[in-house]
């Protein structure tokens, strides 16, 4: 019996920010762009709708004169992320 | 990265080569921290050295107080000019570890003024700083860290047996074993 795929996860950039995120403390927008190398409109994009549903926590501020993005996995993402791979593995 | 339909496998994929991605313990110029802590320790053990050698002045022992002074906001500022704010678990880990020793050598220090003979003070701070670096070293899974701190536990027994100002140079020699070696081997190290 397969099991239905987040949506919100079940897409290239944002599940490859879930991986990301899941694996550390925390990472700036620099970071996450270099490793999915995405663009950073796109990249936005999809930060913001990860942090509307409650799955990664964004905190914004500035590095010197330098505006600068933090993100942060909440628990809710952790266990959005878990169930995601659960729900792939009835796929194999 | 173009949004698109994605098949099971190719999802597998992502989240492997992202994880992937995470993996890399040793950072670049990561030893710069332990060779900015080494080269101030070896620095002001040997100037302390000389100056109750040449004066005969044991109050030369209130320079290690300039470690903190300096080597805290030299480190906010290697820190702040590295300019990438992402963690690591095994970095926040390793920061957590320092946070303790560096909390328990002030306390130590503090003490010392109140009841300066309490302890056999240089051989408690090598036996505690060694320890952090041999979990430093355990957590980076990075042998020459581990090997340098588990040999700084032995070797600071030797304090126990030396006495006199002797002390403050092999006191000085263990910044070389357990932070400047190491540091060295870090920043030659691409990745673990």
């Amino acid at each position: 019996m397969f099991k239905e795929l987040d949506p919100l996860l079940h897409s290239q950039l944002r599940l490859a920010i879930m991986s990301l995120l899941i694996s550390l403390a925390q990472a700036d927008f620099v970071y996450i762009k270099e490793k999915t190398n995405s663009t950073s409109g796109n990249l936005s994009v999809q930060l913001e709708k990860l942090s509307a549903a409650g799955y990664i926590k964004i905190k914004k501020g500035y590095q010197g004169k330098k505006p600068k993005t933090t993100c942060q996995i909440t628990n809710l993402g952790q266990k959005a992320f878990q169930d995601y791979l659960e729900a792939l593995k009835s796929y194999f | 990265m173009e949004e698109k339909n994605l098949t099971q496998q190719e999802s597998l994929e992502i989240i492997s080569k992202m994880i992937k991605e995470t993996r890399t313990n040793i950072e670049k110029g990561g030893g710069n921290i332990f060779l900015l802590w080494g080269y101030l320790w070896l620095v002001i053990a040997l100037a302390v050295y000389a100056i109750i050698v040449q004066t005969g002045d044991y109050r030369a022992h209130w320079l290690w107080f300039a470690m903190p002074i300096i080597g805290y906001p030299a480190m906010y500022f290697m820190i702040k000019k590295k300019g990438s704010s992402t963690v690591t678990f095994v970095s926040k880990t390793i920061s957590k570890i320092w946070v303790v020793i560096g909390t328990c050598a002030l306390f130590l220090s503090l003490f010392m003024l109140i009841k300066p003979s309490a302890l056999p003070i240089l051989f408690v701070m090598a036996l505690i700083m060694n320890a952090g670096v041999a979990l430093s070293g355990l957590v980076l899974e990075y042998k020459p860290i581990t090997v340098a701190g588990f040999l700084g536990i032995l070797l600071s027994f030797t304090l126990l047996m030396i006495s006199g100002v002797e002390q403050i140079l092999v006191f000085g020699g263990f910044a070389i074993i357990m932070l400047i070696i190491p540091g060295h081997f870090l920043n030659s190290a691409k990745n673990v």
